[in-house]
């Protein structure tokens, strides 16, 4: 039985996020990104990693919250969710812990700014609630898609 | 047992050995006689059943159980290779290569393989013993005596046929009722005793000299003597039923020394990693010797990645090397700058795998689909050792398979039809694959009847893709060329073998996709010609580097015609759309700026630079701000969360690891 | 058309050999019956060809062989032999013996052989 689930904290206009670190590949600095053309708002481009040319994603424009100012502990979350691998933008990453998974309820209709199709449930932490997110949905091409029609329209 | 590491390696060998029947079974069709192909046959259904029971693959193993059966009477002459065998065993070769198929996507490879088990047993079973037993009294089959030659010989061998010797198999058959037979096979060891050097007999010399032997025997023999001359005289000998006098044979054992002969091998051993080419010429014929190893393509794309990482390190040190003006520290950096590009080379030369492993399938195709159409074809295929990109191997063969089709159906004629307008009954589709700078080209030509004009003018019109004004003023190649639109094929052209619902627009599309293209040449009666050109190699681009206000993009310098500057004053409006007037021919003008909606800094320049990339024969120009210069590139996807971009083909990772997207111009040509 | 020297200690195998011969349009101009009667009737006779029994007495069929060669080298015979005899065939061809034909003899084999000899 999986009493414990490992999660890479990290913040969004200081609300505390979680995901899961098993689709965490690592945590990088912000770097200078390639803008790629006809591409929806929230896709900044993409940037150079070992080798390889990796989508760039900020996290708070594809979940609709409010722009923040840039700054040095801004970080890019490198996850991976089945064949697609992105970076994220996030405002700062704090730490890792190790969540009771029997603590993990669903997700209300919205928390934190944040529409329930986004979320895996919400952690019922000591002191706090922490949001876990449902990177399959955020990555979703299909809804990335429809998103994109959208704004488009 | 584990089995679940071994698997790639059960998948890849047995492809091979699959591959490996059906090139024999095709052999076999046309030299039924020849009991060594029958036991290559057996050996790899051996192999096959042997890994797949022990990988627990049961239909593979009983299957491939009951093709050895039949195969082990053939060997033995105890049953004739009849249409029917050959036929048989390929189905079955084909069920096998479904369940090596579905094994490889993950499945258990399980299917109903009884059809086909109960129809090898009857032929086991002497489904076809009358026809075995009339082979083996009239003496009428050719012999299947071998030579196995030790080291020594086949030197002696190698050397004579350099000073103008032949190495001559001769097989005699003595009647059935002769009696003194060694004294018979004394006369004729007599005959030939000062025509050349005996070499080897089958069976030994004792046997032969003490009659121990069925009615027939084999020499090898080193002659300059003609192989009539030798039939003739060897036929002045009373009591002789045949004498059959070849080029040499030789056994294929398993770890056999060079043979002494030119046998064209189709299976060297292929790998997805080139091997030592310079191996010595004559250890071509033992495929098993040559030093390959196996590996995972992804561990070589990973090799890559990490040695662009050392590319863009290099191009830091140089930075620093001219900073701080050391001249060991630069001397250093430019050795270190040839070795990488040779090792870029080398990197890139291990993705490129022969074209034959796509021109293989096509011979066992192409005798399916005559038989169906009752037609007579011969393909001919050369060049398949030519090496492309594994990428493009992967993706060329539904094209090919698509135009190969094509060509059986549409393009050579019926074997009345051929005769009355006198041509060969037999039709000739040649597969032809060549390099030639820094591209590779397959060409397919039959000698059918060529693309009717007239047909395909009026299929034009009658879709709308043409007009019946313009369509005089076009040449027949510009007519032909017509058959690739989307749109073309219609309904009633769909047979069962081309067509399908799908048009040659789509081989095109998919050709134009791997950075290719496609002519087709035709003439009318004689047959028509259909030539694909390919990019050596997909991962690796020469491109302009151009800059967009102040992102640079990458143009592949395959789709540029030229580069230009031109006054801002001799752009034109046509219906509102920038044109230029290039050789004469006005050609829109696209500004990448708008395009790509780059966000604008500065304005108002007095030139504009501009890139004419074409797409076939239509034009455009691509306004872009500055020209950076040319540069090889290696093309990175953008990943699978970005997909169908407009206009970008992928990305690259400039010398000061910022990333540059590669445009593609096709998009941009309307 | 030949003239043909028979050897056979056995009458009835001249005569078969004879009429057999005969019959294809062969003139038998003499019949040894033994080796030695064979070597003289050879000098004698100077036949095209002449058939030699091997189990014969006085002088055995590859012995006559041997002295006719010496005779004419190149005198054509055709050694007729009983099953079992392969040595003295073999004997008999390196002696410079032209061709066998083993017994019982048939009006083929005979025929097949006197046309490859001759």
């Amino acid at each position: 039985m999986e009493d414990f689930m490992k999660v890479i904290v990290f913040t969004l206009k200081e609300q505390r996020f979680g995901v899961n670190v098993q689709q965490v590949v690592s945590i990088e600095k912000l770097q200078k990104i390639t803008e790629v053309p006809r591409t929806s708002d929230f896709i900044k481009g993409v940037i150079h990693l070992r080798g390889e040319t990796i989508p760039i994603i900020d996290l708070k424009e594809r979940l609709q919250i409010t722009k923040t100012e840039t700054t040095d502990d801004n970080r890019i979350l490198i996850v991976q969710v089945d064949d697609v691998q992105v970076g994220l933008i996030v405002d700062s990453a704090t730490d890792v812990l190790d969540i009771n998974t029997e603590s993990i309820e669903p997700a209300p209709k919205m928390i934190g700014g944040v529409h329930e199709t986004y979320l895996h449930g919400v952690a019922n932490l000591d002191k706090e609630l922490l949001i876990l997110l449902d990177l399959e949905r955020i990555l979703d091409l299909e809804e990335t898609n429809e998103v994109k029609e959208v704004i488009e329209e | 047992m584990d089995t679940n590491q071994y698997i790639e390696v059960f998948l890849d060998e047995s492809r091979e050995h699959l591959q490996a029947v059906n090139d024999n079974l095709l052999k076999l069709e046309k030299q039924p006689e020849d009991l060594s192909i029958v036991s290559e046959i057996f050996r790899s259904a051996h192999t096959l059943k042997g890994m797949a029971a022990t990988m627990g693959f049961e239909d593979v193993a009983s299957l491939t159980h009951q093709m050895e059966n039949v195969l082990d009477k053939i060997r033995n002459e105890e049953l004739h290779v009849s249409t029917d065998v050959v036929d048989i065993t390929f189905a079955a070769v084909e069920a096998l290569e479904e369940m090596v198929a579905s094994i490889s996507e993950g499945n258990d490879g399980k299917k109903d393989v009884s059809d086909l088990v109960s129809k090898l047993e009857q032929l086991e079973n002497g489904g076809s013993a009358p026809v075995s037993q009339e082979s083996s009294s009239t003496s009428e089959s050719q012999s299947s005596i071998e030579f196995e030659l030790d080291e020594y010989q086949a030197t002696v061998i190698a050397q004579a046929k350099e000073q103008g010797f032949e190495a001559l198999h001769i097989n005699v058959r003595l009647n059935d009722d002769c009696i003194l037979k060694a004294a018979r096979a004394y006369m004729v060891f007599e005959k030939l005793e000062d025509k050349g050097d005996l070499i080897q007999t089958v069976p030994v010399v004792e046997d032969i000299e003490d009659g121990n032997f069925e009615q027939e025997f084999s020499l090898l023999m080193l002659t300059k003597e003609s192989k009539e001359d030798l039939e003739k005289l060897i036929h002045s000998v009373s009591e002789i039923n045949r004498v059959d006098v070849s080029d040499l044979k030789v056994k294929d054992k398993e770890q056999e020394q060079p043979k002494a002969q030119e046998d064209e091998d189709p299976n060297k051993a292929k790998s997805e990693v080139a091997a030592t080419k310079e191996a010595p010429a004559n250890n071509q014929s033992a495929p098993k010797q040559s030093k390959t190893i196996r590996v995972n393509l992804e561990r070589i794309d990973n090799l890559m990645n990490l040695f662009e990482e050392v590319v863009i390190d290099r191009s830091r040190l140089e930075d620093l090397g001219q900073k701080l003006k050391d001249q060991e520290l630069i001397e250093t950096i430019e050795n270190m700058t040839r070795v990488t590009e040779d090792m870029q080379g080398l990197m890139l030369s291990m993705r490129m795998v022969p074209v034959e492993q796509v021109f293989n399938r096509f011979p066992r195709m192409v005798r399916g689909i005559t038989k169906e159409l009752g037609k007579e074809i011969d393909l001919e295929i050369t060049g398949a050792d030519t090496e492309l990109d594994r990428t493009v191997i992967d993706e060329i063969g539904d094209p090919l398979v698509h135009l190969i089709r094509n060509s059986l159906d549409h393009g050579i004629e019926s074997p009345q039809k051929r005769k009355e307008v006198g041509k060969s009954e037999t039709g000739k589709v040649s597969l032809r694959a060549f390099h030639s700078g820094n591209h590779v080209f397959i060409e397919i030509e039959d000698d059918g009847g060529g693309i009717n004009r007239e047909k395909v003018e009026a299929k034009a019109i009658e879709n709308g893709l043409l007009s019946a004004e313009h369509s005089e003023v076009l040449s027949d190649e510009e007519i032909y060329q017509m058959i690739f639109s989307s749109g073309f094929s219609t309904a009633d052209q769909i047979s069962d073998i081309s067509g399908r619902g799908v048009g040659l627009d789509v081989v095109r599309s998919k050709i134009e996709s791997l950075g290719g293209n496609i002519i087709v040449e035709s003439e009318p009666g004689k047959g028509s010609k259909f030539s694909i050109q390919l990019p050596l190699t997909l991962s690796i681009l020469t491109t302009l580097l151009v800059n967009v206000q102040q992102e640079t993009y990458a143009i592949p310098l395959s789709a540029i015609v030229e580069t230009m500057l031109l006054e801002e004053k001799q752009v034109m409006f046509v219906q509102g759309q920038k044109v230029i007037d290039f050789r004469g021919k006005v050609i829109p003008l696209v500004s990448l700026r708008d395009i790509f909606n780059v966000p604008t800094a500065e304005d108002s320049k007095e030139e504009n630079s501009i890139v004419i990339v074409h797409k076939g024969d239509k034009m455009a120009g691509l306004l872009v701000d500055s020209f950076i210069g040319q540069k090889e590139v290696v093309l990175k996807s953008l990943g699978n969360y970005l997909r169908d971009i407009f206009a970008i083909s992928g990305a690259t990772i400039l010398g000061d690891g910022e990333v540059s997207l590669i445009i593609d111009p096709n998009a941009l040509v309307k | 058309m030949a003239k043909v020297l028979i050897t056979d200690d056995a009458a009835f195998m001249r005569m078969q050999l004879k009429d057999i011969l005969t019959k294809q349009g062969h003139e038998v101009v003499g019949e040894a019956e033994n080796g030695q009667v064979a070597v003289e009737m050879f000098q004698d006779l100077q036949p095209e060809l002449v058939t030699m029994d091997i189990t014969m007495p006085e002088m055995n069929g590859v012995d006559a062989v041997k002295e006719i060669k010496k005779i004419n080298p190149e005198a054509k015979i055709i050694m007729c032999s009983a099953m079992g005899q392969q040595g003295m065939v073999v004997e008999a061809i390196q002696a410079g013996a032209k061709d066998f034909i083993v017994k019982p003899f048939t009006p083929e084999r005979i025929q097949e052989s006197v046309g490859k000899v001759l």
